[in-house]
Parts: C-alpha cells; structure tokens; sequence
C-alpha cells in the first residue's frame, strides 16, 4: 500500500481546515481600518480589516448589518466584535463580524476600563476559579455601602425575614462620585478587620445609573479580590455589569438579592433543624433496638452454648458408661467362665481320676481275695497246723500220731497222723 | 459577639453525630453520649432560629485609611 492509497480528498482537507479554525475560536474585538467595504443587494456586508501589518477578510450578514447605527466608512478606524470562518467553497478564511463600534465613538472611560480589565485578568483576578462559595449559615455579614442609603435599608429588610439570628455589621462608605473609589477601599480595609466574619456585601441603591465608576476602579476590584471572606457585589443596575462584579464572588442584581444570596432561609433551615432532630431520634432508636436484638441474639446463642456444652457431656457419660458397662461386665465375667470352664475341664479328670481309683481298689481286692487262704480252702485245699497251731509244711514238721488241725473252707478237723 | 457556636458549625455537627449514630457498631453508651450533645445542639440551634431581632451596628474607625482600629455601635435598624 502506497501513501497515494490514503490520500485525502480536497473536500476532506477543507471540512478539516474548517473544523480547525472554527472549533473552540472565540468571539473577539479586533481593532482595525476598514478597507473595501461593498453592500450587496441581499443585505450582507463585505469589507476587510488592516493594520500596518495584516489585511484579513470580513463578512457581515444582513442581520447584524442591519443592526449598525452609523454606516461604515471607507478608513475609519473601529472595533469589531466576530470569530473565525471558513467558507468551504474555496477554503477562503473570513472574520465573521457581528457588531462594529467606531474607535472614535468609544468614550476615554470605556477604554480605561477595558484597561484595566485587561491588567485584572493578566493577575489572574477574573479567574472563575478564584469564586469561593458563600456560607450556608452566615451569622455575621458585613455590609459596604452609604448608611444613608437604599441598599442599607433592603438589605436589613431581606434580613429581618429571612435570617434574624444575623448580625450584620456596617460600614459607611460613598459609593458614587470622587471620593467613592478611595472610601470603598478603605471600607473594605475595615472590614478586613473585622472577626469572624461569614461574608461581605459590596453594593450600592439607586443613584445615577450612569456613574458606576467607582465600581470599575482598579483599587477597588483590587480590594474587593483580596477579601479574605466571599464578598458579593450589588451594584443595582441590571444591565452593565462593573469590573467588581466580575471580581466579585458572587455578583447580585440588586442589594436585596445580595442579601437573599447570603442568607438561609429560616422555614428552609427549621425544616433542616427538623429533620435533624427526627434523624437523631431515629438513629438512636434504631441503635437501642440494634442493640437489644444483638443482646437477644447473644443469650439465645449463650444459651444454647451452655445447653449444647451440657449435651455432650451427657453424651459423653452416656458413651463412657456405653463403653464402660461391657468392660465391667467382661471383668466379672471372664473370671466366672473360666471357674466354670475349669471346673467343666476338671470333673471328667476327676471323675476319671476317681474311676481308675476305684478300679485299682476293685483290682487289689480282687487279688487280695485270691490270695486268701479261705479262698484257696475253697477251692478244696485245707491248712495243716500242729498242736501248737504253726502250719504244717514239710512233713518232717510233725511225728506220726501226732495230733494236728486241718482247716477246711468250713471249719476244722481234728487228725493224727498216721504215717510219714 | 456570642459565645454560642454558629448555627452552620451546629447543624454540621448534628449532621455528624446523627451520621456516627447510624454506625452500627458505636457503643451504646457512647451512642447516648452523642445524643445527649445532639439534643444540645438541636436546642442552640433552634435558640438561633429563634432569634427575635436582628442585629445591626456599625463599624468606625478613626484613621483615614481603615487599618487603624475599629470599633462598632449599635445604629437604629
């Protein structure tokens, strides 16, 4: 792929410049010489802005031309507000003017105040980001403005309604007129003084319209950025807007306003109280019933502790005797079977023991009766003994006719011997 | 000037003990404690809102340029 496979098209480029240009350019006053100037017949004005150094192409639609007060003039010298633009077309850049004042015309004051407006932003004092929040309960407020004067009596109105608890602290200061700028300095420099102090209002009644000077003072604005509390400014004229209302943290149209913006509103602030008080009670409540639940909660389960530790001892008495009673049972036991096995093993070793006693008995008697001579007489022999009753054994023992005693199985006879 | 706390610092801190007060594991006594001192506060507070009149004095100070020292005197409302 070649770097020619991307290549854009002229329309993308000029949607691109277009988009460049015009994405985030501010609506800005150039100052310049107005060269070319041509009306079309539709309405709309063409015309160039130079300086010794550029020329740069201006169109006018016929809205904001019709709104001119004054025609233009070839080589005069204006200020015009616009931003800008491509025309695609030809990717022709074009400052699209909204509004031309003629240099001439703008007064020595308006340009001393964009002056000074200028040096305010240079020191970063218009800085949105420099605007503090004002209290939500302010209890001390003080005040600048002329004691004699309308603002004074407003805002103390709006007070009194609004926010009585307050304590509003003023100090006299002119606020139109030569001495203006400097009292309004030294106002504030008072109040810088002053102790604990919620916020501060700067501000101004009535009075002619037309002299705000004092309020686009550089060593007023100055005052009003360093104030160590919020200040809202109140300079009571609704269309022009002064410098110490951009410096201000807070611009109020009108002294009223002022004080309605730095203070609470008190049926806002019962019914804060309110809620305080019900969210108290219900937190508290709501901690007891907690507690008492977690009370309950720990006795049931202490309870349950205790009985289930009461269990298992039951249980474990129960499984020790369980295991217990055969043991016991054994340990009598046995000694009773083995009597009993031994005497069962005994008796027949007795009975035999006895058998074969008896049987010896039977068998001695038996020879002891064969031995008898009684029995031995019974089977026809008899006993020869002599007169002196000493058996006969050899017949040498005896001399014939000697008497001697034969004993027979029944009884004896007496015999002599006859021969030998 | 007052020594009661401002309106502002009580209900913050109303705001803040009824906050602990929801903490489910706060103590109880010190719960009771909290709540004692919130009662307190919701009486300052209400004392405040209560307020009858407003008050408005004005500050003088004798030097040309205001940081001399200052004074205040109550001005008629």
């Amino acid at each position: 792929m070649s770097a020619f496979d991307e290549a854009w098209t002229v329309s993308r480029l000029a949607q691109t410049i277009k988009r460049r240009v015009e994405e985030d350019f501010p609506a800005v006053w150039v100052r310049g010489e107005l060269v070319g100037v041509k009306r079309y017949p539709s309405g709309h004005l063409y015309f160039s802005l130079r300086d010794p150094m550029a020329k740069v192409d201006c169109t006018m639609w016929r809205s904001a031309a019709g709104r001119l007060k004054v025609p233009l003039e070839e080589g005069t010298e204006v200020f015009a507000l616009g931003t800008a633009n491509v025309w695609e077309e030809r990717t022709s850049l074009r400052f699209n003017v909204v509004q031309i004042l003629p240099a001439a015309g703008i007064g020595a004051t308006a340009q001393a105040v964009e002056r000074t407006k200028q040096a305010l932003l240079a020191d970063g004092l218009l800085d949105p980001a420099r605007k503090r929040p004002l209290p939500a309960f302010a209890a001390r407020i003080a005040v600048v403005t002329s004691i004699a004067g309308a603002a004074l009596h407003d805002i103390i109105t709006v007070a009194r309604r609004r926010w009585p608890a307050v304590e509003l602290l003023v100090v006299n200061s002119a606020v139109q007129g030569e001495s203006a700028p400097a009292e309004l300095v030294r106002a504030l420099r008072i109040v810088a003084q002053l102790d604990a102090i919620d916020c501060c209002i700067v501000g101004r009644g009535g009075g002619a319209k037309e002299d705000l000077a004092a309020f686009n003072d550089e060593a007023v604005c100055r005052a009003i950025a360093a104030s160590a509390v919020p200040v809202i400014c109140a300079v009571g004229h609704e269309v022009d807007i002064t410098l110490a209302d951009l410096v201000a943290d807070v611009r109020a149209a009108t002294p009223s306003q002022a004080a309605e913006f730095a203070l609470p509103d008190r049926v806002e602030v019962q019914r804060h109280v309110s809620r305080d008080r019900a969210a108290l009670i219900t937190a508290l409540t709501r901690l007891v019933e907690l507690r008492r639940e977690r009370v309950e909660r720990t006795r049931d389960r202490l309870a349950g502790a205790v009985l289930e530790r009461q269990r298992g001892a039951e249980r474990r008495l129960l499984n020790a005797r369980a295991r217990l009673a055969p043991a016991l049972t054994r340990a009598v036991t046995k000694p009773r079977e083995q009597l009993a096995r031994w005497r069962l093993q005994l008796m027949p070793a007795m009975t035999r023991m006895l058998t074969a006693r008896r049987a010896g008995v039977s068998r001695l008697a038996a020879q002891l009766d064969a031995l008898s001579p009684v029995a031995v007489l019974g089977r026809g022999y008899a006993v020869a003994r002599d007169a002196g009753g000493k058996v006969i054994r050899h017949t040498t023992d005896v001399t014939v006719g000697a008497p001697i005693t034969l004993t027979l199985s029944d009884g004896d006879l007496a015999a002599r011997v006859e021969e030998r | 000037m007052s020594d009661t706390p401002r309106l502002g610092d009580e209900l913050k801190r109303l705001e803040e003990i009824v906050r602990r007060l929801e903490d489910d594991s706060l103590d109880l006594d010190k719960a009771l404690e909290l709540f004692e001192e919130g009662v307190k506060r919701l009486k300052s507070a209400q004392g405040q809102l209560d307020a009858a009149e407003i008050r408005v004095r004005q500050v003088l100070s004798e030097s040309a340029d205001g940081s001399g020292p200052v004074r205040t005197e109550p001005i008629d409302g």
